[in-house]
């Protein structure tokens, strides 16, 4: 259990890089979207193509790269009600199920995305905005990125149920 | 589709076909060339041939509809191409300002493209170019984009400059930079709102397409006799889907195809001369182009000419016969009976 | 295997796994895959899947979510609510039921800057409930009081349901908007008088456990100063949002950007703003965001699943024989959709189901906009409603409490609604269509 702690913390470490991508788009998108405005009211011009920067890069950017540290944050909400009243062997045996089921359609999941975003790339998929295109395809490549990190995180959670005796949906309980 | 599905050679049993738009089922489009058309063919085939039908996006959304026919999602969609110029970048043409045209001018000069046999480059037709992996169903285009806004007047030079409109495509866009015009870029849901409250002041948009989006309550001044392009669209198969239909199930859908594209066309107007009527009760305004300063026809008559030469460019850096494509653009246009400014009549 | 045999296989799987405890959004996940692949096989699925993430995720119109959240933060970090709390409390001379009402209140009024009931609620529910919890609520009502305040934002105008409607069936979004003031406003009384009920119930049970020591403590903390700049700056954050929404600076999409960085300069201005009230922020607006995101992913693939499954369609099918009677066909229809937006995110239910009810709702001769207003309120009721209820989730995601719980309070809520507000606009359709009309003419 040691080692893995250890190589948890490295993956930590990935996770914080993420969540402050996306800190920062957030952040980067409410700025924008207020010059956006400010220029339209005082200038009567706004950013020409405004609204598809945003939705093509600011949102994806703000939702896909903090995900895995969602996931590991226990926010994510479950009807823990039946789960609760197992005995320790069955709630054991159920997380377990869920764990490899949820690595099962994250899998999935992670191959859609990635055959899609190497698609976009083949045939360079762009937005038009402002009167010319914009890349798009490199964004495609965050979301089997990021639900690969989720997974990951499933494999921490399904090595700490194999370790320790207490089953957990987390890794590291808080 | 399911593989069940696949006609193949026997030519009695059934073929359930899977068809979708991502726009709503009361779009024109749908209601009144999509729907017609499978009846048609339904009729035509004795049955034969059945369809599955999903719209509003509940399958597949705007603009993935050419991907869905081509990856097997659905079988038959209303492709939009206008709406990926990056995979589509020939499709805007129709998007190009006119001097004149009309619904039936602007589906005449659309479906003439589709079947052109010009070859515009490497000895490839417009089809070939774009469109190749699909069989393509031409069908009717929008009625012709008008300028409205919820007020402003263009009664001088310095009205025009400066004028806040939503621009819907990226043709409009080169436009509105060409003549001073500063464009707004926002989703169509969001219009309403934003219109009605005075964020800008209008916008490109075909007058039977209004009611949509309940435009008709807003828009109290409008641009007619100036034309700001026609949006295209056309039903799609993937050529390999069309291989295994059945000779006479191909037929049928050709001839469906052939008697539903008028009265599709038709469909707009008729929703445009109500629109118009409302409206005017309303207090809106209809003003003829040529009424207008003759300053302001002149700013609005070179953007027009400058639009075109930009498009050809942007098309011949991306290597693309650009040049090519839109002298043939025009030569559909004038020979369905429109018209272009007198500047684009002689570019060689 | 036919259609039928498939979904029911898929319905007892999705009741399986939520009661398992698999999470949510994975439970969409998975029965939607694992249903889609009965329906068509494997091939079929990375075209159909492999965009959904993107898609979803990509549009302008949910940046209202991150950022009303963020506005929410941005407020909650700086105190400005909690001491606001107080001054009503105070004013209130310690009935703490007031404190209750304020919330549905202010969720009423959030609701007219916000589309996104999800937002709301999360706003909500970080402000509002150590307030409530603090003058003696359980954790349970305080929670469904902040889900149902908040949910209220997707009836009240701005309205993204409202929006997508009027699109789907050509109504003109204006007059929707003008139609559905009334039946939101009626539904926030109902969710107002439930909570009074429930309040009173709880009061004779817990009075014993009431720390009134706390309380007191707290609130000799406030001085007179703090007050005046906390409402002064209350009042310009809540003034430029409307303000700014009704004389058209911005739209209401934007309102979320707009008042997260009002709210923004107001911490600035009380000298709250450091490194920590940043990633405070900023992180915990990105938890429930990606939460929301997740589920919403979720809830499309279910939604393909459903659509290809011709569920609503079969639903519908079965309405043949009462055709004659359009008040008892409204009423299974309302039950359908209930159910619906019990299992699926508003936006998809509509999407999916407009195009299957429009030919009978045409047919009874039923006006489009008070129908358009009816789903509202029934897809309004649905975001407090288990299993899919994103406003509740949302609460649960930002307080901690168990979604479960709310959800039991929760469904006493949207009963209610249901019930009282959709019975009432069955029996009198003019509540809907009343102001509309006049304004038209
Ligand atoms: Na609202
Ligand atoms: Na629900």
């Amino acid at each position: 259990m040691r080692s893995a702690l250890k190589i948890y913390r490295v993956f930590e470490w990935i996770k914080l890089i993420g969540i402050w991508i996306s800190g920062i788009s957030l952040f980067g998108m409410m700025m924008f979207i207020v010059v956006d405005v400010v220029l339209r009211n005082v200038l009567s011009d706004s950013i020409n193509g405004g609204f598809e920067f945003v939705q093509n890069y600011f949102m994806p950017l703000a939702v896909f790269p903090a995900l895995a540290y969602v996931y590991s944050s226990g926010v994510l909400p479950r009807m823990d009600l039946v789960l609760d009243k197992f005995s320790v062997p069955i709630k054991r045996i159920l997380i377990f199920i869920m764990v490899l089921l949820e690595i099962f359609i994250l899998g999935l999941i992670v191959q859609f995305t990635w055959e899609y975003a190497v698609s976009g790339l083949e045939r360079e998929m762009s937005f038009p905005a402002a009167g010319s295109l914009y890349p798009l395809y490199p964004l495609f490549f965050l979301i089997p990125l990021s639900f690969a990190l989720i997974i990951v995180e499933n494999l921490f959670i399904l090595f700490r149920n194999i370790i320790e005796r207490k089953p957990s949906f987390l890794f590291k309980e808080k | 589709g399911g593989d069940e599905k696949a006609g193949g050679e026997s030519s009695d049993e059934t073929i359930t076909l899977r068809a979708a738009t991502g726009l709503s089922a009361q779009h024109g489009w749908w209601s009144d060339t999509m729907v017609p058309w499978m009846e048609k063919v339904e009729e035509l085939t004795d049955g034969q041939v059945q369809f599955e039908t999903y719209t509003g996006g509940e399958l597949v959304s705007v603009p993935d509809e050419g991907d869905a026919v081509l990856n097997g999602t659905v079988d038959i969609a209303l492709v939009l191409p206008i709406y990926q110029p990056d995979q589509f970048p020939m499709a805007e043409v129709t998007m190009l300002p006119l001097a004149h045209s009309d619904t039936l001018i602007g589906s005449n000069a659309w479906k003439a493209l589709l079947n052109s046999d010009v070859e515009l480059k490497d000895g490839q037709t417009y089809q070939e170019m774009m469109f190749t992996d699909f069989k393509v169903f031409p069908v009717s285009t929008t009625q012709e984009y008008s300028i409205s806004t919820t007020g402003k007047e263009f009664d001088s030079v310095s009205d025009v400059k400066g004028t806040s409109l939503r621009t819907p495509s990226r043709i409009h866009e080169v436009y509105s930079d060409n003549v001073g015009i500063n464009s707004v870029t926002m989703p169509a849901v969001e219009m309403y709102d934003a219109l009605s409250r005075g964020s800008f002041e209008g916008s490109y948009y075909s007058i039977a397409d209004w009611s949509g989006y309940g435009f008709q309550d807003l828009f109290r001044y409008t641009l007619t006799g100036i034309n700001f392009g026609h949006f295209n669209s056309f039903i799609g198969m993937s050529q390999q889907k069309w291989e295994d239909m059945p000779e006479n199930v191909q037929e049928a859908m050709e001839q469906a195809n052939e008697e539903v594209f008028k009265p599709g066309a038709e469909e707009w107007i008729n929703r445009s001369e109500e629109l118009i009527e409302q409206n005017k009760e309303d207090g809106g305004k209809f003003v003829e182009f040529s009424s207008l300063d003759q300053e302001v026809q002149e700013v609005f008559t070179t953007g027009i000419e400058d639009t075109w030469m930009n498009y050809a460019n942007m098309l011949e850096e991306q290597g693309l016969p650009g040049n090519k494509l839109i002298k043939l653009w025009r030569d559909l246009i004038v020979e369905e009976g429109g018209d272009v400014p007198d500047g684009l009549k002689n570019i060689e | 295997m036919d259609n039928v045999t498939i979904i029911i296989i898929i319905l007892a799987m999705v009741i399986l796994l939520l009661l398992t405890g698999l999470y949510i959004h994975s439970v969409l996940f998975a029965t939607g895959i694992i249903g889609l692949i009965l329906l068509e096989g494997f091939s079929f699925l990375p075209g159909l899947l492999g965009n959904e993430p993107f898609d979803r995720v990509a549009s302008y119109t949910l940046t209202t979510i991150p950022l009303f959240v963020l506005m929410a933060q941005f407020i909650l970090q700086s105190g400005i609510v909690k001491d606001l709390f107080y001054i009503v409390h105070k004013v209130a001379k310690g009935k703490n039921s007031v404190l209750g009402i304020l919330t549905i209140s202010i969720g009423g009024l959030l609701g007219a800057v916000s589309g996104s009931g999800t937002a709301t609620s999360a706003s909500l529910g970080q402000v509002a409930i150590p307030e409530l919890r603090k003058h003696r609520y359980s954790s349970r009502l305080a929670g469904a009081i902040a889900a149902a305040g908040g949910s209220l934002s997707g009836i009240i105008p701005p309205s993204i349901i409202l929006i997508l409607y009027g699109v789907a069936t050509e109504t003109p979004v204006g007059q929707l908007f003008i139609g559905a003031l009334i039946p939101g406003v009626l539904v926030m009384i109902v969710f107002i008088a439930i909570m009074l009920i429930y309040y009173r119930m709880e009061q004779k049970e817990t009075y014993e456990e009431a720390d009134k020591d706390s309380l007191i403590q707290q609130s000799d903390k406030v001085t007179f100063i703090r007050l005046f700049v906390v409402s002064l700056a209350a009042s310009i954050i809540v003034l430029i949002i409307f303000v700014g929404i009704y004389a058209g600076i911005f739209t209401p999409t934007e309102a979320g950007a707009v008042g997260a960085f009002v709210g923004f300069l107001a911490a600035l201005c009380l000298g709250k703003v450091n490194f920590e009230f940043l990633k405070v922020s900023l992180v915990e607006t990105l938890k429930l965001t990606g939460m929301v995101m997740l589920i919403m992913i979720g809830a499309q693939i279910f939604g393909r699943f459903v659509s290809l499954s011709m569920l609503p369609r079969q639903l519908i099918a079965m309405l043949d024989p009462i055709m004659g009677m359009p008040a008892l066909v409204l009423i299974v229809i309302s039950l359908v959709l209930f159910v619906m937006f019990m299992f699926i995110e508003g936006a998809a239910v509509i999407l999916m189901s407009i195009p299957v009810l429009l030919p009978i709702i045409t047919e009874l001769q039923i006006d489009l906009l008070w129908f358009g207003v009816f789903v509202g309120v029934i897809c309004t009721i649905g975001l407090i409603t288990p299993p899919v209820g994103l406003s509740v989730y949302a609460v649960a995601g930002v307080s901690g409490i168990k979604s479960d719980a709310i959800f039991r309070v929760g469904m006493a809520f949207a009963i209610a609604a249901l019930v009282i507000v959709c019975g009432t606009m069955i029996a009198f359709p003019e509540i809907a269509t009343f102001l509309p009309d006049s304004m038209s003419q």
